[in-house]
């Protein structure tokens, strides 16, 4: 119904465009009045007038109608005799109902359920054609304004623009609102597993074993429990191993990438960037879950090998696998963001150092770089963040033991393999595991927020430098 | 007359397809001031650019010909281009200090080039290179500011010592003042007669009056054609050339 309706609104606003333009140009040559505006911009006027009205009244309304139907019929129920002792049993008697109308329901049907599918059909009907009618209403009082506005010659062009500003700032706000909602949601559910867990046990904790908790009711916890769980969600293991990992991955990453970055913007020629710069960047487009199993089938069972062979232990998960791909993951990113920092140093300071005979390398490491210094720092960080907050190789590849080692060879977790672990199948909203999650996803953000702001200060801070 | 420090026979500059200088025979007097005057895009610059090669920095630049420094070629393959420009200091049209301290900015030449072992030495040269660019009286205090903290004409002077710093016999600057305020410039332009008592210096300008200020010998280039050179008296009163004399009072460029 509704994109019947969304179908009809923008085919009327369409041939309104038309209208409203030929009614305007003849308005002007009957009358031999100067226009205020082009022609197409009345037409613009009326399409804009004759669509957003509508539509904006289409959305409030569908947000609104099934509450105010399912509180309505809620309300009939009772009346009729249901009862229910909470909104979870009112809600599945409301769904019984929908799915009586909608014909899916194979329970048994008493009186009350009957008389009450009934009503509901009764009111979706109601509501249905008042929308219908109001739709239209509003779409007729719009174009009739619009137009006489339009017989007045008004200014079309700074009304189209105060509307089309007025279109790109919703658009903005519903970015903004959007993250608030999710930074809000995330630190909502913190908050109720911090009412749970102290968040200096969690931040201090060293051993991590949230199946401790599984199936609890934090509601009615007992005090034995509580100490139990006091020390399931220590923070400390995660950190590490996500710390560990990234600092693998950014052994092999930053010294690759900044490298390659130096012979891009300084030694190859245009015909070796054009080539070459694109095949690295492919590395960039490679589906992480592809570097996953890569790194779980491939690199692992390799490392393992290679360690059998050698005498040593080596975990078929291990931190270095995971690391090592996740670092070549990164490469593109270090290196061609290292490649523009250093393509934008002035080529007035490289010819500073060549005439006072310095040769290319000389120049390179005492001029170039240290000017490009914090925006290559800043590329830096920034791989860091991607490296703490990558998921799909270390669920993969790291393992899920949160061990507290320093040791490459054996297997350690992070903080986003344990977010997908606890999520993963069936759980309880309400148990404090499922909540971590929350919390951890909270840590997580907070972190790589922090590491995104120093590298956006330091990128900038070069600029200004330069520009 | 002075001895000739640099000689160009047949010097023959191309960019790709392009040719920018036509067989350019100039000499350079020693312990003198060469001024080069011309129109925008007429090989001025590229011709200073052969002194020191720095041309080699682009790919597509192609010189052919002579261009001698004391009987040596300077265009020769073999030739070390690092020893060159340790001969052959140059400053910009833009100053362009490094992004270090202006004691770094100083010592940055004397260490490539292995100069200045001891930090006393080190302090010394650019004490020295301070002094004869006129600046040390200004920035002793505050070596370890960065160069880039300096006004516009102290980061040229800051340019200057750093060329001078290598102890250089030929200095070429390229349009130095052009992005420079005249009290800035005439600070330049001072210092500019004090260096040449020691150095044989070329510079590249649009400004009629400073060529006839600074300089004793003067070369009119066009389209990259060295059109006339002479004594600079001459050039600016009584020019051989109709185009020169055009070029000097204004009638085109």
């Amino acid at each position: 119904m509704n994109i019947v309706l969304i179908f009809l609104i923008t085919i009327f606003s369409v041939s309104l465009f038309f209208y409203g333009k030929s009614k305007t140009k003849t308005i002007s040559i009957k009358d031999n009045i100067k226009l205020n505006a082009l022609p197409k911009f009345y037409g613009y006027y009326i399409v804009l007038w004759c669509s957003i009205p509508a539509l904006v009244f289409l959305l409030v309304w569908s947000l609104f109608e099934p509450v105010i139907i399912k509180s309505i019929i809620i309300e009939t129920a009772a009346n009729q005799g249901a009862i229910f002792s909470d909104k979870n049993e009112a809600n599945l008697i409301y769904e019984k109902i929908k799915a009586i109308h909608l014909g899916t329901y194979f329970g048994d049907i008493d009186s009350i359920l009957k008389e009450s599918a009934l009503a509901y059909a009764k009111f979706i009907n109601l509501f249905t054609n008042s929308k219908v009618v109001l739709i239209f209403g509003i779409i007729i009082a719009s174009v009739i304004y619009s137009l006489k506005k339009i017989k007045n010659n008004n200014k079309a062009r700074d009304d189209v623009e105060v509307i089309l500003k007025g279109l790109l700032f919703v658009s903005s706000l519903i970015a903004i609102l959007t993250t608030l909602g999710i930074i809000f949601s995330l630190l909502f559910e913190s908050i109720k597993f911090f009412s749970v867990i102290n968040i200096f046990d969690y931040l201090f904790g060293t051993n991590w074993s949230p199946q401790r908790a599984f199936v609890r009711d934090a509601s009615s916890i007992t005090a034995a429990e509580f100490e139990e769980l006091k020390d399931a969600f220590g923070f400390i293991p995660l950190i590490a191993g996500t710390s560990f990992i990234a600092f693998i991955a950014m052994l092999v990453a930053v010294p690759i990438g900044l490298f390659s970055g130096i012979y891009m913007a300084e030694y190859a020629s245009i015909k070796v960037r054009r080539i070459s710069k694109p095949i690295i960047e492919i590395l960039a487009g490679i589906p992480t879950v592809v570097y996953g199993f890569f790194a779980a089938l491939t690199v692992g069972p390799f490392f393992r090998q290679v360690g059998e062979n050698l005498g040593l232990t080596v975990s078929s998960e291990s931190a270095l696998a995971a690391g090592l791909i996740m670092g070549i993951m990164i490469i593109p990113y270090v290196s061609s963001l290292s490649d523009d920092v250093i393509n934008s140093v002035p080529q007035s300071l490289r010819d500073g150092s060549y005439a006072v005979g310095a040769t290319k390398s000389e120049t390179i490491k005492q001029v170039v770089i240290p000017a490009a210094l914090p925006g290559i720092i800043g590329s830096v960080l920034l791989a860091v963040s991607r490296a703490i907050g990558e998921t799909m190789i270390v669920v993969m590849a790291a393992g899920l033991a949160a061990n507290l080692t320093i040791n490459p060879l054996e297997s350690t977790t992070t903080i986003t393999t344990q977010i997908v672990m606890i999520l993963v199948g069936d759980q309880e909203f309400d148990s404090p595991k499922t909540q971590s999650a929350f919390a951890l996803g909270l840590t997580l953000f907070i972190a790589t927020l922090i590491l995104n702001y120093i590298a956006q200060r330091a990128v900038k801070k070069y600029r200004e430098k330069y520009d | 007359m002075s001895n000739i420090k640099i000689k160009s026979k047949n010097l023959n500059v191309y960019y790709g397809d392009k040719q920018a200088l036509f067989d350019v025979n100039l000499d350079l007097n020693e312990k003198e001031v060469t001024a080069l005057i011309g129109p925008s895009g007429c090989g001025k610059s590229t011709f200073i650019r052969c002194i020191n090669r720095m041309n080699d920095v682009i790919d597509i630049c192609k010189v052919t010909g002579n261009i001698e420094m004391d009987g040596i070629n300077i265009n020769d393959k073999d030739l070390d281009v690092v020893s060159l420009r340790e001969r052959v200091g140059m400053v910009f049209q833009k100053p362009n200090p490094f992004p270090k301290s202006i004691y770094d900015n100083i010592s940055y030449g004397p260490k490539i080039h292995g100069k200045g072992e001891t930090k006393s030495e080190l302090d010394q040269i650019v004490e020295n290179s301070l002094k004869k660019s006129a600046l040390w009286e200004e920035v002793k205090d505050r070596l370890d500011e960065p160069g880039t903290s300096l006004s516009g004409g102290q980061q040229q002077r800051l340019c200057i010592a750093r060329a001078i710093s290598v102890n250089p016999e030929v200095i070429l600057m390229d349009e130095p003042c052009s992005a420079l305020d005249p009290i800035a410039t005439a600070k330049i332009e001072e210092l500019i007669d004090e260096l040449k008592k020691t150095y044989t210096i070329v510079i590249v300008t649009h400004s009629m009056a400073q060529a006839v200020r600074v300089s004793q010998k003067t070369g009119f280039f066009h389209l990259g054609k060295l059109i006339e050179v002479g004594k600079t008296e001459k050039i600016f009163k009584n020019p051989d050339n109709k185009m020169t004399q055009d070029y000097i009072t204004g009638r085109f460029g």
